[in-house]
C-alpha cells in the first residue's frame, strides 16, 4: 500500500474507530473534550522534577485504552511520527542542568535527566489525551462540543472543512501519484523535475474539488453555519464521569498519591 | 407543487471576453416537463445549469423561476425550490455517512430534528436506499453515490431536479434503476447529457444546442430520431435506435 493510500486508510479507520458505538463514544462531546483540556492542562502544570507525580497521570489513558477499548498498537502505529518529536523536545536538559537531584542505588541523576523525561512523559501524555478524544468522538460532534463553548463558527466550520478535505486532497494526490507510477516503471518516488507541475496540478485539481464541494454545500441551504443534528442531552452518565475524572485529576495533582502508596507499602 | 416553471430569456453569458459560452438562449420549461438538453460539442450544458441555480451570476438577460427573478437576493428561496446534482457525485457528497448527508438541507434550512429525520427517511425510501442509512460515504459505489446525491436534493423536497450528466459512470444496472427513478418523478426535470439514449428514456421534451445557441427545441422523438440533424453538429442516433432502423 502507498503511504498516501495509508494516509487515506488511517483517516477511514479513525473516522471508523469515531463512529462506534462504545460507551466512551456515546458520552457527550463537550463532557469528553472539556475533560481532555482538563487532563492536558493539568499534566503541563507539573513541576519538572516531579516525575512520580507524573507518572500517576497515566492512569487516564491507560483506562480509557482498557475500559474504552481502544487498541494501544494501533494508537502507537499512528502516532509513530509525532512521538519522536514530542521526545526530543526536552533532549538538551542533561548538558544544561547537571546538579545531581536523586540516586537509584549508587546511580547518580541529574535534574536534567529528570526533567527531560518529565517533558517527554507531558508530550506524550498530552498527544495520547488528544488521540483518545478523536478515536472516540466524531469530528462533528468535536465540532458541536466547540460551539456550544461559544468559540466562533469561522473557526469551527474551517476545523470541519479541513478535516473533510484533507481526504479530498489525499486521494487526488493518490490518484496523481498513481498515473504516474504507472507510466514511469522502475522509478522510485516521483522525479524532482515533475514535482513542481505535480504539486501544481494537485493544487488546481483540489482547489475546483472544494469550489465544488462548496457550491453543493450553497445549493443546500448552507450559510456560513453547520448544524449538527439534534441537541445532545447531558445524561446523569456524562455528568458521573465529568465529576469522577475532574476529582481524579485534582487528587492527582494535589495530594502526592505515589508517596502514600509507597508509605502504605514500604512502612 | 402547483405552476412552477423556469423562465429563461435572451441569456448571455462568457467567462471570458469574446469567448461567449451561452448566446441568447431562451427557455421555458413548465410543471411536470423532463426536458434534455443535448451540446453539439460538450460545451455549455454545465454552465447553463449552473446559471439556473445562480452558481453564477453574471450573466445578461433574464432568469425567473415561478416568475422570482433570479437574483442574489432570491438565491435562498430559489435555491430551496431547486435540487442540483452534480455530474461527479464525489463533489456533492461531504457528510461523514449517507444520513448525515441527506439531512445537511433539511438541517439548513432549521427545520425541527423530527421533520428533518421525517424527510431524511422519505428521501431515502423515494430512492430505495434505505439500507444505505449509516453507511460512510467513502464506502458506497458509484451507483450508490449517485442515488445518495439524488436523495440529498430529495430532502428539499424541491419542485424541480436539475442533472449534469447523470449517466456518467454508471453501470448497466445502476443506470436502468435511475431511469425507472427518474421516470418515476412527477418534478420538473431537467437533464443535461451526452448520453443520447439517457434522454430517449427519461425527456419527452429535448433541446439541442451548439456552440452556445439553441439549435432546436421540441419533441425528444422528433429531435432524436432525426439523423441527419445529429450528425450535422456531430452527434449520432441513439444506439437503442440503430438497432430499430
Amino acid at each position: 500500500m502507498s503511504k498516501i493510500n495509508q494516509a487515506i486508510y488511517e483517516i477511514r479507520s479513525l473516522d471508523t474507530l469515531a463512529n462506534e458505538n462504545r460507551w466512551v463514544n456515546r458520552l457527550h462531546p463537550l463532557v469528553k473534550l472539556w475533560v481532555t483540556i482538563l487532563y492536558i492542562g493539568i499534566t503541563v502544570s507539573f513541576p519538572k522534577y516531579n516525575l512520580s507525580g507524573l507518572l500517576v497521570m497515566a492512569v487516564y489513558p491507560v483506562i480509557l485504552f482498557v475500559v474504552g477499548e481502544i487498541s494501544f498498537k494501533d494508537s502507537v502505529r499512528r502516532l509513530w511520527l509525532v512521538l519522536p518529536l514530542v521526545c526530543v523536545v526536552g533532549i538538551f536538559n542533561p548538558l544544561f542542568d547537571k546538579d545531581t537531584v536523586a540516586y537509584f542505588g549508587s546511580l547518580a541523576v541529574s535534574g536534567g535527566v529528570i526533567s527531560m523525561i518529565t517533558l517527554m512523559l507531558k508530550g506524550i501524555f498530552t498527544v495520547l489525551a488528544g488521540y483518545l478524544l478523536i478515536a472516540s468522538t466524531t469530528i462533528e460532534k468535536i465540532c458541536y462540543a466547540l460551539r456550544l463553548l461559544h468559540l466562533p463558527k469561522l473557526f469551527v466550520t474551517q476545523i470541519l472543512l479541513i478535516y473533510r478535505y484533507l481526504s479530498v486532497l489525499l486521494a487526488e494526490a493518490n490518484r496523481m501519484t498513481q498515473a504516474y507510477a504507472l507510466r514511469a516503471p522502475g522509478q522510485k518516488g516521483v522525479h524532482f523535475k515533475v514535482w513542481g507541475s505535480l504539486a501544481g496540478q494537485l493544487l488546481l485539481r483540489s482547489m475546483d474539488r472544494a469550489e465544488e464541494l462548496y457550491e453543493s454545500m450553497c445549493l443546500r441551504g448552507y450559510q456560513g453555519e453547520f448544524y449538527y443534528g439534534s441537541r445532545i442531552k447531558l445524561r446523569a452518565a456524562d455528568m458521573g464521569y465529568l465529576s469522577a475524572w475532574t476529582a481524579a485529576f485534582l487528587v492527582l495533582r494535589f495530594f502526592p498519591v505515589i508517596d502514600v502508596i509507597g508509605r502504605i507499602f514500604v512502612g | 407543487m402547483s405552476h412552477i416553471h423556469i423562465c429563461v430569456e435572451h441569456l448571455n453569458f462568457s467567462y471570458e471576453k469574446k469567448q461567449p459560452v451561452l448566446q441568447d438562449i431562451s427557455l421555458f420549461a413548465g410543471e411536470q416537463e423532463s426536458v434534455g438538453i443535448i451540446v453539439a460539442n460538450g460545451v455549455g450544458k454545465s454552465t447553463l445549469l449552473k446559471l439556473l441555480v445562480g452558481l453564477n451570476l453574471n450573466f445578461e438577460g433574464s432568469i425567473r423561476v415561478e416568475d422570482i427573478p433570479l437574483e442574489k437576493q432570491t438565491l435562498p428561496k430559489i435555491r430551496e425550490r431547486m435540487g442540483y446534482v452534480f455530474q461527479d457525485a464525489d463533489s456533492q457528497l461531504f457528510m461523514p455517512n449517507v444520513y448525515e448527508d441527506v439531512a445537511f438541507a433539511p438541517r439548513n434550512y432549521g427545520l425541527p430534528e423530527e421533520e428533518v429525520e421525517r424527510r431524511t427517511e422519505a428521501a431515502l425510501a423515494a430512492v430505495h436506499i434505505e439500507y444505505l442509512r449509516e453507511k460512510p460515504i467513502y464506502k458506497l459505489s458509484g451507483g450508490e453515490k449517485k442515488m445518495v446525491s439524488i436523495a440529498t436534493i430529495l430532502s428539499m423536497t424541491p419542485d424541480i431536479i436539475l442533472m449534469d450528466e447523470p449517466s456518467v459512470a454508471l453501470d448497466p444496472k445502476n443506470r436502468r434503476n435511475l431511469i425507472r427513478l427518474l421516470n418515476e418523478f412527477s418534478h420538473l426535470k431537467i437533464i443535461a447529457s451526452h448520453d443520447l439514449d439517457f434522454i430517449w428514456d427519461t425527456c419527452q421534451r429535448t433541446v439541442l444546442m451548439a456552440e452556445g445557441k439553441i439549435i432546436r427545441d421540441g419533441k425528444t422523438e422528433d429531435i432524436l430520431r432525426d439523423g441527419e440533424l445529429l450528425e450535422a453538429y456531430g452527434l449520432e442516433l441513439p444506439l437503442s435506435l440503430y438497432e430499430k432502423r
